[in-house]
């Protein structure tokens, strides 16, 4: 009897967690961050055959029962309740039979029917994700991570982390190409650095030497892995009292350097050090005989932010001496465009350069207005990204090693927190309608406090942990650079 | 006799569970807003020892304010604060309470005064979070939801679990003020997934359920907003009150509070820039107006007409010059002055 009696116990707690998720999820709908009939929409978006379950929940008022069938092929799924949530096999066996083609939905609840469908793309996308977990702050940090997250299923490992850095600041990791053992990110504060990982070995620099405004910020690591270009900047943050912009940042020195990873020294070159122009987010060109970087004239700030724009420059790089040559090309004009644009990402197949666009000003992630655009490097042309931008900041970009798929943040939604978000390029192009990083819970998003920093993708998982770097942090000097 | 001894074990443990008991219970009267404030911070009781120790009087009485404070029981949080004349904490809040009265500069100089610091909390580096988690207060009573939605984030980021409805419902209310409609939405709802204090909260906030109280006081603080778009540091106090005053030149309160801040700094010269008798007076302006008056030549009938200065203020102002001049600034026999700013504006040193 008793046995019994536990037994209904533990069903009628089950059925109050069941209940409690079949809650009605408000506000919703229109002027709310939740303005579609489920979150994450995933209607209409195009997904790698290689991905995690699609799992979301409706948003429609009330207590209604609800209804999801999936149709690929001769696989056919019924998923019933507000969340549909998916099993592993199942999900796998109907992304197999959709592969290059489309997914039929019907969601139904009560007599109401809506029709949908997804596409699954032939193109894998490259499987794991590192991101930034930050809350948005201002100038200050707590508890900060970098995490690893597998797409192919909702496996996620910590490769750095404030418990085994004594809580201190770390900015993005970035991937070179997306390879997986080549890598890099920063340690802020005293006893830090860069800490690059590259055949098989993890080093902590000090990228800086005497003439440099600060130690290196943004940047990237050479395709053949022995320079990097790094942007050096005096970064000030301030607010804006109106507007919804809420903080703007700007620099009001910025240059850029060359650091050689094999002879320890920084190269620098009176052609991107200018006293009269802002230089930053430099970037390497497919081949690596090329850099992409923005420039502005320097204006005094802060009263004239609204004026500065950047435009986007190329110059040649020796990939043999680490040197940056001239001229410079400008192939997005400020001027002309009455823009500012910002972080340039070169596609691994060299193809295509996705960049940022903003009114003005460097720091974009609290501009509303701020877009993704992409240029076609053979033609000049820029491409249409209408299915991809939304109405907040959509930025911090990467590709995959194919070029077939980019991550980017974007605020879309709240308009605070950064999520990533998933756009497939098609052979011509042509972007797909993006989706948002699926999650175990799909009431994930709900109460998560924390924005998604710098999305990177990796074809491999890095070779390191947040011990690893706890270690290097504590045991290990910086290296010094000339 | 099996049966005994396990009776006694019962004892023991029943009598045990008592004595937690009755201690937890003996705990929260004595602290009972260090209760509150955990729960403010999404804390139960155990964890919130955990993360900041056991309380004692001063700890207990700072978080007092800042729960009164999130509840604007403002003749509470006065109370409160007249029984810690200390800290920094202690005299943000008295100032506040006194500005939320319309009492501002009456009751500046009887109170503790660490110069500007206890009108705006300092944020930075070696800020604790305490003072973190405070720091937005004086905003949203001023009118600039960016700078208390700042706070607010600081003070998520900061709380032991990354969470509590103290900063979750500012967070929500700054966007309904701003009318980021789509960020409040998203606050409103961890709100109504948590207490039923904090859900009947959001309740009333939801789009087409404000209650006409709900309403008024949305618009009256949208009436308080910033117009004019000029980027500032975020420390840039000064600037940050102007702009209010730019675009509500009857917002009473944010000149209280520059005012307050040009004198507490000693900066009479942006006191005086920013001093407008016909909007606000005090007999702490007076005060200061005569020492202005006094150094630049111009204790004449006209002037002391125009900035409203009182023959008792003058009277007064000439015996503690008298006074002040016979002792060659030594300070002695000067008690009967002691709040007043002259009193202040010679003597007040800073702590650093």
């Amino acid at each position: 009897m008793n046995r019994v009696g536990g037994w209904l116990l533990a069903a009628a707690l089950l059925l109050l967690c069941a209940c409690g998720r079949m809650a009605e999820v408000r506000p919703v709908g229109e002027g709310t961050d939740r303005p579609s009939l489920m979150y994450p929409d995933y209607r209409d978006v195009t997904v790698p055959c290689n991905l995690a379950p699609l799992n979301f929940y409706y948003t429609a008022p009330g207590r209604g029962r609800f209804a999801t069938t999936f149709s690929a092929g001769d696989v056919s799924c019924t998923l019933r309740g507000r969340e549909v949530v998916w099993k592993e096999r199942r999900w796998k066996e109907l992304l197999a039979a959709a592969a290059g083609g489309e997914v039929s939905v019907v969601s139904r609840t009560g007599d109401v029917e809506v029709r949908w469908a997804f596409r699954v793309s032939a193109d894998p996308i490259d499987p794991y994700l590192t991101y930034r977990l930050i809350e948005p702050g201002f100038e200050v940090w707590d508890d900060l991570e970098i995490v690893e997250r597998c797409l192919e299923n909702f496996d996620t490992r910590v490769i750095s982390d404030w418990r085994h850095t004594g809580n201190r600041c770390m900015n993005c990791h970035i991937h070179s190409r997306a390879r997986g053992d080549l890598s890099l990110f920063y340690l802020r504060g005293e006893g830090g650095g860069a800490i690059l990982q590259r055949d098989g070995k993890l080093r902590k620099l000090a990228l800086r030497d005497s003439s440099m405004i600060s130690p290196t910020v943004y940047g990237e690591i050479h395709p053949e892995g022995r320079y990097g270009i790094f942007s050096t900047n005096t970064i000030i943050p301030a607010m804006h009292p109106v507007g919804g912009r809420r903080m703007e940042v700007y620099d009001t020195a910025s240059d850029l350097v060359v650091a050689d990873f094999d002879a320890n020294r920084m190269l620098t070159f009176p052609e991107t050090a200018r006293a009269d122009v802002f230089e930053t987010f430099p970037v390497f060109s497919a081949d690596g005989r090329w850099i992409y970087y923005c420039a502005a004239p320097v204006r005094p700030l802060p009263a004239e932010v609204a004026q500065l724009r950047y435009s986007l420059v190329r110059r040649p790089f020796d990939p043999a001496t680490g040197a940056i040559g001239s001229p410079a090309d400008t192939l997005w004009s400020a001027s002309a465009r009455g823009a500012s644009v910002c972080h340039p990402k070169a596609s691994p197949d060299g193809r295509r350069l996705l960049y940022t666009v903003a009114d003005y000003g460097t720091f974009p992630i609290n501009h509303r207005e701020c877009d993704l655009e992409m240029m076609d490097l053979e033609t000049g042309e820029i491409l249409p990204m209408d299915a991809v931008n939304a109405d907040r900041s959509d930025t911090y970009h990467s590709w995959s090693s194919d070029g077939r798929w980019f991550v980017f943040a974007s605020k879309r939604g709240d308009g605070l927190y950064g999520r990533p978000w998933f756009c497939h390029v098609a052979e011509d192009g042509t972007p797909a309608r993006p989706f948002l990083l699926p999650q175990a819970d799909p009431h994930f998003y709900d109460a998560m406090l924390r924005s998604f920093n710098v999305p990177d993708l990796g074809k491999a998982p890095v070779g390191f942990d947040a011990e690893d770097i706890g270690r290097l942090l504590r045991d290990v000097p910086a290296e010094v650079f000339e | 006799m099996k049966r005994k001894a396990l009776r006694t074990v019962w004892i023991v443990l029943a009598a045990a569970a008592l004595a937690v008991g009755a201690a937890q219970a003996v705990f929260l009267l004595r602290h009972p807003y260090f209760r509150k404030y955990a729960a403010q911070n999404g804390l139960s009781l155990r964890e919130a020892r955990k993360a900041w120790g056991r309380p004692d009087g001063i700890s207990e009485l700072a978080m007092g304010l800042a729960v009164e404070s999130s509840l604007e029981n403002w003749d509470r949080v006065a109370a409160l604060a007249a029984e810690d004349r200390t800290s920094e904490v202690g005299t943000y809040y008295y100032n506040l309470a006194n500005a939320m009265r319309g009492q501002l500069p009456d009751r500046l100089l009887d109170y503790y005064q660490p110069f500007e610091r206890g009108l705006f909390l300092p944020v930075g580096e070696h800020s604790t979070p305490f003072v973190i988690g405070c720091a937005g207060d004086v905003w949203f009573a001023l009118g600039d939801m960016v700078m208390a939605e700042r706070d607010a984030m600081l003070g998520l980021i900061f709380s032991p679990a990354h969470k509590g409805s103290r900063y979750v419902r500012r967070l929500a209310e700054t966007n309904l003020v701003t009318g980021d409609r789509e960020a409040a939405s998203k606050f409103l709802r961890m709100l109504l997934d948590g207490p039923r204090r904090d859900r009947k909260w959001a309740e009333e906030r939801l789009p087409g359920a404000w209650t006409p109280a709900v309403e008024r006081r949305i618009e009256g603080k949208r009436a308080l907003l910033p117009a004019l778009d000029v980027v500032h540091g975020m420390d840039q106090v000064p600037l940050i009150l102007r702009l209010l005053l730019n675009a509500n030149p009857g917002n009473r309160m944010a000149l209280d509070y520059l005012l307050c801040y040009d004198l507490l700094t000693k900066d009479l010269d942006a006191f005086v820039g920013d001093y407008v008798p016909a909007l606000t007076a005090s007999r702490l302006y007076e005060e200061a107006m005569l020492i202005v008056l006094a150094a630049k030549g111009g204790m004449n009938e006209e002037n002391l007409v125009r900035y409203h200065i009182a023959a008792e203020t003058l009277e007064r102002f000439n015996r503690f010059v008298t006074v002040y001049r016979r002792d060659g600034g030594s300070g002695r026999n000067l008690g009967e002055f002691r709040n007043t700013y002259w009193y202040y504006f010679y003597y007040a040193v800073r702590n650093e």
